[in-house]
This record gives structure tokens, C-alpha cells and sequence, in this order.
């Protein structure tokens, strides 16, 4: 009887310690980051390819498309971190073949576009950045910061 | 930390001081505004620590900068340096708060980190630095 209620406290210990660890992470539904990394890939894609279409625009655009594309390995790595439970929905996304990126009708509108998109990727980083837990504070502050840089690139 | 962070705006705001004199004209409306933010910012972490009773510590009468400054170059590294000590300083505090209980502070350093991002375009290329945005700000691998 003792030795079975032994066992059983501590089969009722162990699943309680699993479930407080799972319990915080694994929330429903999609990771918030997953947002912003959607957007960061985009614009990655949509940059080397006006870069590709636009040679004039590659000084500016190469390095944009660098930044997003380190934007999303970081928020990807995050979301891995965080949530195991959405890595395999996060590779996914990124081993799919990106949409082609519908080549801008001139430079001026690509950078237009694109300007547009990192604005919008700015403001998206920093709102959630005043909401999340510290430690991803710090990335999402540091992403609308580059994106703010990039719109001013773009000027 | 957030002592950190107002020490490098005391010490942008002296950085701004001393580059004016090196810079080109053309510069001098964005100048004038990044000095500006930093005075303002500085302003309110002063009364963020005087709500809290502490005495905010005053500026140093004067920084040693890494390199001396004797042309437009090198007065604009030493602008890009001030802002990527900014960026630092704030995206530190920025890992360090609650959502719930720092929602000021959260806001600050946003808005320090993307001033320091935006600004730093016109001095990183005046001095040559590439690329002319960091993909992480105040991250500290930047140099």
C-alpha cells in the first residue's frame, strides 16, 4: 500500500512537473512571432527579386533582403525555442516554394512597394514588442529598428 | 541598465555638440532633431528616476572619443558610435522589462532604438560604414 502510493505520488509528482512545463509553453493557436516572420520572408523574397529585376537598386536592396532574412532565422529560431509544437508549421513555410515574387512594373514602384511593406513590418514589430515577455522585447525592438532604417534607405 | 541608457544620451548629446562644427549643411535639420530626441529622452528618464527618488547622476563635462574627430568622416563615426551605445544601452532595457510594469520604459526604448537606427543611415555612410543599417540594433554585434 505504501510502496503503491509511493509509486503513485510520484507518477502524480512527475505528470505535474510535465504539465506545469508544458503549461506555459504551449498556448493555443499560432506563435505571435509568426506574424512578423511571415512578413520578414516576404520581404527577403520580394527584395532580391526587384534587386534581380533592378540592378540600379541592388546597392540598397541586397542588404535589405540580407536584414530580412536575418529577421526571420531569428524569429524562427525563436519560435522553435519557444514552441516545438509549431516548428514543423514554421519549416514548412519556410521550405515552400515562395510565390514568385510578380516583378515590380519599374523601380520606382518596387521601391515604393517594398518601403510600404517595411513600414508596415516596422509598426507590426514594434506594437508586439510592447506586449510580449522581455527577452523577445529586445528582438522585435531591434527588427522594427532595422526595418525604420530601411524605410529611411529607401527614402 | 537604465542609468546605462542615460548615460549615453548625456553622452550623445555632447557627441552632437562637438561633431556640429565637421558636418556638411545638408546635415544640420537632421542633426538638430537627433540632438534634440536625445535632450528629450534624457529628460524623461530623469523624471522616470525622480519618481522613483532617485537623483539622476549628470552628465560628464567631457567623453573621450575613440578617435579624434578632424573631418566630416570622422565626425560622423563618432555620431554612428554615440548612436550604437544608445542602441545598446536601450535594447538592454528593453530585454529587461515587463510588459505589465514597463510599458514607459518599453515605449522609450523602442523609440531610442529606432531614432538611433534611422539616424545612424546618414552618419554610417558620411564615414563610409557599411551596412548602413545594423539587421539587429543595440543587439551588440554591431562594431
Amino acid at each position: 500500500m505504501l510502496r503503491g502510493a509511493g509509486a503513485l505520488a510520484g507518477l502524480l509528482t512527475g505528470v505535474t512537473a510535465a504539465g506545469t512545463l508544458a503549461g506555459c509553453a504551449r498556448p493555443e493557436g499560432p506563435d505571435p512571432l509568426e506574424e512578423p516572420l511571415a512578413a520578414a520572408r516576404d520581404d527577403a523574397v520580394t527584395a532580391a527579386a526587384a534587386a534581380a529585376a533592378y540592378p540600379e537598386l541592388a546597392g540598397r536592396l541586397t542588404p535589405l533582403s540580407r536584414a530580412r532574412r536575418a529577421h526571420a532565422d531569428a524569429l524562427a529560431a525563436e519560435i522553435r525555442r519557444a514552441r516545438p509544437d509549431r516548428t514543423a508549421t514554421v519549416d514548412a513555410a519556410a521550405g515552400a516554394t515562395p510565390a514568385p515574387a510578380r516583378p515590380a512594373a519599374s523601380a520606382a514602384a518596387a521601391v515604393t512597394a517594398l518601403r510600404r511593406s517595411l513600414g508596415t513590418a516596422r509598426d507590426g514589430a514594434g506594437a508586439l514588442a510592447l506586449t510580449v515577455e522581455p527577452s523577445r522585447c529586445g528582438l522585435l525592438t531591434s527588427v522594427a529598428a532595422s526595418c525604420a532604417g530601411h524605410v529611411t534607405v529607401l527614402g | 541598465m537604465l542609468l546605462t541608457a542615460l548615460g549615453t544620451e548625456h553622452a550623445a548629446i555632447w557627441v552632437y555638440g562637438l561633431v556640429s562644427a565637421f558636418l556638411p549643411a545638408s546635415t544640420a535639420t537632421g542633426l538638430a532633431a537627433a540632438s534634440l530626441a536625445h535632450r528629450e529622452r534624457r529628460d524623461a528618464v530623469v523624471a522616470l528616476l525622480a519618481r522613483d527618488g532617485i537623483a539622476a547622476p549628470p552628465a560628464a563635462a567631457a567623453y573621450r572619443p575613440p578617435s579624434p574627430v578632424t573631418d566630416a568622416a570622422s565626425a560622423a563615426g563618432l555620431a554612428a558610435v554615440a548612436e550604437d551605445d544608445v542602441a545598446a544601452a536601450w535594447r538592454a532595457v528593453a530585454e529587461r522589462t515587463e510588459a505589465a510594469t514597463g510599458g514607459e520604459l518599453r515605449r522609450l526604448a523602442l523609440g531610442a532604438v529606432t531614432a538611433a537606427a534611422t539616424v545612424s543611415v546618414t552618419w554610417r555612410d558620411l564615414a563610409g560604414r557599411t551596412p548602413l543599417v545594423a539587421p539587429f540594433p543595440g543587439d551588440g554585434s554591431e562594431t
